[in-house]
Parts: C-alpha cells; structure tokens; sequence
C-alpha cells in the first residue's frame, strides 16, 4: 500500500483528508506543523505529500524546495494547498518544485482522483 | 524766491546789481574775496551764480565751482560778445555790460524758472523710478506667493519684499499656524529684554484685532517660539526702536486668519509706504489660504492611500482566514454526503444539499472579493496570448450546458465564424462569459432560450443605451463583440448603470431569491478595461436582457509592441 504523508496545521482539514485517503485504501501519516512534517517525510519516505503552505515556523513552500533539491526526496510527488492569501501570492513567483496546487475550498473527490493521478 | 550769489569786486557793478534785484523777491548777496567763495556757496546754496568777468582767476573758480556743486545755475556777465570757448561749456545763460535792467532781470528769471522746471522734472523722474521699482518689487514678490505653496517660504518672501521696498529696520510677524511663531527679521542684534517688551507689544497688537471677541489662539508669551534674523549682529538696538515710525497690519483672509505683522523704521513712513506694506501683507494671504488648503488635501490623501492599502489588505487577509474554516465545512459536508459514514434519509439529504450549495456560494463570494481587491490594487495578473474567441464561448458552453438543460433552458451559441485571433487573457475572458451565462441562467424563467453570440463590429457601428455611450467613446478600431442574450426578468433602464456598480444586485425578490455576492460585473467591467475593451447591456423588464463586450482587433500588434517597449 502506498504512503501519503499530510502536513497542515489544520487538524480538521488533515482530518477529513485522511478519511478520503484511507477510503481510498492508502496509508496515511499526519503533521501538523513544518517542522514534524518535514522530519517525518525523511523518516517514512512517503510516496505522496500533501503540503499546506501557510504554517506556522516552516512554510510549505520552504518543506517543498528542501525537498525538491535533495537527491533523496525530489522524485516525491508534492500537492500543494493554497488559500490564495497575498501573501503567498507573492512567494508563489519563486520556484517551488511543487507538482500540483489546490486551492481552498477544494473538492475531496479532486483531491483522490490527483492523488491517483500519481500513485494509481 | 530766488538766491543770487554775486561774485565781484567792482563796487559800482555789485551796487548797480543790488538795487536791481533789491526790487524783486530776490535774495541778493556778493562775494569778493576769492577764498570765501567756496564757503559761501555752500552754506547759501544759491541758484544762481554770476560770474565777473572783471574778478581774478574768474575761469578756473568756474570750473571749480561746477566741480562742488551741481544745484546752481552759472551766468557769465561778460565784457564783449565774443564767447569764450574755454568756459562756454559751464555757463547755463550771459550777461553783457550794456544790457539794460529790465534784460538783466528777465534773463536771470527765465534763467531761474529753468532751473527750477529742471529740479521739478528730477525730482519727478526720481519718484517715478522710485515707483516702478516698488512695482518691480511688489509683482516679483507676488509671482513668488504664486509659486510657492510652503507657509514659511511664503512668509520668508514677505518679509524679503518689504525689505527690498520699505528697507525697514525692523519687522515683528507672528504667524498663527500650527503653533504660534514669532519671525523677528532684523537690521541689529536684539538684546533679551527688548525681546521681551517686543513680544509683549506684538501679542498685545495681535489681541487688539479681536477687541471683544476671543482670539482664535491662546498665546503664552513665556513659551512664544521666536525666530531671529539679524543682519548686522555686530550693531545693538536699544529701546528707541519704539519711537520709530510704525505700521501694522493683520495677514488674514476673510475668516482665516494667519497672523499679523509690524514694521519698523527710523525714518517715517509716507501714503507709499502704507499702501505698499498694506499690499504686501495682504496678498500673503490667498497663498497662505491655498498652502493650508494644499496641507489638508496631503494629509487627507494620505489617510486615503493608507484606508486603501488597509482595505486590500484586509480583504485578503479575511479571505486567507475564510476559506481555512470554509474548506473544513466542506470536507465534512460531502464526506457525509457520500454515506461513507452511514446512510442519510431524503428530507436529510434535501438540508445536506443545501448546506453545500451555499458553502459552494460562500466560496464564490470570497473569490469575487479577492479578485477585485487584487484588480483595484492593480496586482491582477493577466496572461495575454493571441488567441480565438470561439475558444472561450466553446469552453462556457460546455460547462454550464448542464446547469442551463437542469433549469430547462435552452443554451445555444449563434457564431460568426472565422473572426480574427484577439491578444488577450482567455482564463479571465472565460471568467467575464461565465458570469454573463450564468447570470442569464440565474434570471430566465424555465422553457427559454439563452443566445450566446459573436460578430466583427467598427467601434462607430456598436450602440448601446445612453448611460453606456461615454464607455463606447473611447473605443476606436475594430471589435469582436461577443453578446449574451436572455428572455429573463430584464432591468429597468434607470438600474443599467447600477448593475456594474460594487455590491449594487438591484433590488427585487427574484434576485435575492437567486443570490451571489453582486461583485460579478463590476469585476468583468474591470478585466474588460485591462483588454482596452468595453462592457454594456441593453434591456427590457419582463422581456430580457443583451450583455455585450467587446474586445479590440488591432491589441494583437499594439499590446504586443506595447510589451516589447516595456521590456
């Protein structure tokens, strides 16, 4: 079975992700902040992450690119969830590596059927 | 009256010369000794000096004489008639020893109401000159107030423009503004206790403008802020400043009032004067009056720049915050709809759905807000390609062809085919076509037709109602017109303008019965204007309505030249 490995500091969205995910018949590992998920990615070399990208201390966008431009990880498919705040609008130019952005509100059926996209 | 200095040592002559000028109102006197001669003249000052051509050395006191004084006029009483060449050129009039009195007298009066015509005309021309310069004084200083729009330059040129026509020696302004100053510009060093009855004197003058009333600021003479400058330092004033001639003048404008000025000078102050120091004080005033009005729009564009950014950055930051929440509703939401955590009965079903119908619409709503506070902070981002309209109307088509059949409308796309490739943005195009469709969906009855089509058009042909006309102005060139057309409740001609306006969903029950956040066609008007194109509509109530836009032909070559220019 493959592994899904989801970082939000959202527990109630991490939640209802990994109710859809494990219906789906993956396993799935849980962060709530930049620095666990980010710990627990080169821990359990998942086969997908999913990636919130404001969090508190490490941002998505930050986990992304260590990732991204180590050897080890950057064959990970990486889906990014994004609030469109301006915020991010602006770190958005800069090169994240990230293969799949998903905006909230997002539709759980959207985010299976990318995840099976990448991962069958 | 005239004086005459007779410079002789004939007696019988001087004699002869008194008793003739002893008739008229003349005054008369003689000097015969050659050393006194300077003295003289320079205490009696006369108007007329005549020469003896009998006196020793008699050419060269001539041309010494002229040397020292320049207010007489020189008369030569000469013995024959041939003129001398050496002294003509200092000699205003003769005399001859044979002219008879009556000639002698006419000749030195004509002589002397020259003399005196000529001093006249001097001293006109002296005045004259004095005018023009204090003219030449008063527009330059004025053209300064014009060009100056900060109180203290104002201020600065004032005073500099009193100098240059009054040359005053000393000026006292108090300025009101903001908080109360006193500008003393001096021609010597002030010492502390003149300073101080200085300061008394002028915040006594400045409550004497407002006899009963209250002066518009209190002055606390200890804490009076002062500005000095002295331009001899070296040099003390003493108190005799005060017995100096003075004048006083309040610099105010109707009911704004700036302050108030006092001059000062030695020497006394003429009509002139007044009138040009009452000039000055009083055209300070309107740019003082424009320089506060300039402070307060600054400041006010100011708290408006910052409420903007504030605005932008609110909406974005309450969008950020909305839509973490909103995600999690719906997640919940379509998890137990799916029944994967058991099974719901119809009439829960029936609530369910319409809790997700309107987080779907909660969510469109904080979409239209972040658009058009991104476009009003021009931070839109646009992705201009040449591309094919068809493309678009195909692509809103297809997706909202189900939603029309689910209502029982009928959506059906009428095109002109091969029209022209368009350089413009066609995510956003999708996004204006979407909100029109979906717009005619919301408002058409079942059983109707919703017409979506599309034409080649010159800027001259297009027409649209006249509250639209000044946005059809504007265009010029060719246009690909894309309209949508509905048999829905229509807009009452008076409401057309309004329905492109911010958060302005015309009022009526059916449109609060179908929702939406209202931001939808402001938010295409805007997009159309960043495509250098236009949006309008055209209705009738009850029957339906036309929403056209249309989008230059000739943007192809123009914003891509446009783009190379800038990069």
């Amino acid at each position: 079975m493959k592994k899904i490995l989801i970082v939000d500091d959202e527990q109630d969205i991490v939640e209802s992700l990994k109710f859809v995910l494990e219906a789906a018949d993956y396993i799935c590992y849980c962060a709530y902040n930049g620095e666990d998920g980010l710990k627990l990615a080169k821990d359990i070399m998942p086969d997908l992450i999913i990636l919130d990208v404001m969090m508190p201390k490490i941002n998505g966008y930050k986990i992304s690119r260590l990732l991204k431009y180590d050897k080890k990880y950057k064959n990970i498919p990486i889906l990014m969830i994004t609030a469109r705040s301006q915020k991010e609008d602006k770190l958005i130019g800069e090169e994240t590596g990230a293969d799949e952005y998903i905006t909230k509100p997002f539709d759980l059926d959207e985010v299976v059927n990318t995840v099976k996209k990448y991962l069958g | 009256m005239g004086k005459i200095l007779f410079i002789s040592n004939r007696l019988e002559k001087i004699q002869h010369y008194a008793k003739i000028f002893d008739k008229k109102p003349y005054e008369f006197f003689t000097s015969s000794d050659e050393g006194a001669i300077f003295e003289i003249t320079e205490i009696n000052n006369p108007d007329i000096i005549i020469f003896d051509h009998a006196f020793v050395n008699v050419k060269q006191i001539i041309k010494k004489l002229k040397s020292v004084t320049t207010s007489s006029s020189f008369v030569f009483l000469t013995q024959n008639t041939v003129i001398e060449n050496d002294i003509i050129k200092y000699i205003n009039a003769f005399l001859t020893e044979e002219m008879s009195d009556e000639l002698v007298l006419s000749t030195i009066a004509v002589n002397l109401k020259t003399k005196n015509m000529l001093e006249r005309l001097s001293d006109t021309n002296k005045n004259l000159a004095d005018s023009l310069y204090r003219l030449n004084v008063l527009y330059s200083t004025s053209s300064q107030f014009a060009g100056s729009l900060d109180k203290g330059k104002l201020i600065n040129y004032m005073v500099e423009g009193l100098d240059k026509s009054l040359s005053f020696d000393l000026t006292c302004t108090l300025c009101t503004e903001d908080e109360p100053v006193l500008i003393l510009n001096s021609l010597y060093e002030i010492s502390d206790e003149l300073l101080s009855a200085i300061k008394l004197r002028t915040v006594l003058n400045y409550k004497s403008l407002f006899e009963d009333k209250n002066p518009p600021f209190e002055i606390d003479i200890e804490n009076l802020k002062v500005i000095k400058t002295v331009k001899y330092p070296a040099n003390r004033f003493t108190f005799t400043i005060f017995q100096y001639d003075n004048m006083f003048a309040p610099i105010s404008l109707g009911d704004n009032f700036f302050g108030c000025i006092e001059i000062f000078k030695e020497a006394p102050f003429t009509s002139d004067d007044a009138t040009c120091f009452q000039t000055i004080a009083q055209q300070v005033s309107l740019p003082l009056k424009s320089a506060t009005l300039y402070q307060e729009i600054m400041e006010t564009n100011l708290k408006l720049e910052k409420l903007e950014r504030l605005k932008s950055e609110f909406i974005s930051i309450v969008s950020h915050e909305l839509r973490t929440p909103l995600t999690a509703i719906k997640n919940s939401l379509d998890i137990i709809s799916s029944e994967r955590c058991g099974t719901i009965n119809e009439s829960g079903q029936k609530f369910l759905s319409m809790a997700q119908r309107n987080v779907q619409r909660l969510a469109g709503i904080i979409n239209d807000l972040l658009d058009l506070s991104k476009i009003e902070a021009g931070k839109m981002e646009y992705h201009f390609t040449n591309m094919n309209i068809h493309s678009v109307i195909d692509y809103v088509k297809s997706t909202l062809f189900g939603v029309a059949k689910e209502k029982g409308l009928n959506l059906i796309a009428e095109e002109t085919l091969n029209l022209p490739e368009i350089y413009a943005d066609a995510q956003r195009l999708e996004q204006v076509l979407t909100n029109l469709v979906s717009n005619a969906i919301k408002f058409t009855p079942e059983g109707k037709n919703i017409i979506i089509r599309s034409h080649l058009a010159k800027a001259e042909q297009l027409n649209a109602p006249d509250c639209f006309k000044d946005d059809l102005k504007k265009l010029n060139g060719e246009y690909i017109v894309v309209c949508v057309e509905d048999e829905g409740i229509g807009i009452a001609e008076k409401d057309l303008l309004r329905a492109f306006d911010k958060f302005a969903q015309i009022e009526n029950s059916l449109s609060r019965k179908v929702g939406g956040s209202g931001l939808g066609l402001p938010i295409a008007k805007q997009l159309l204007e960043a495509h250098s194109g236009a949006i309008w509509c055209d209705s009738e109530l009850n029957k339906g309505s036309k929403f056209y836009f249309a989008l230059p032909v000739n943007a192809v070559t123009s914003n891509l030249e446009k783009s190379l220019i800038l990069n």
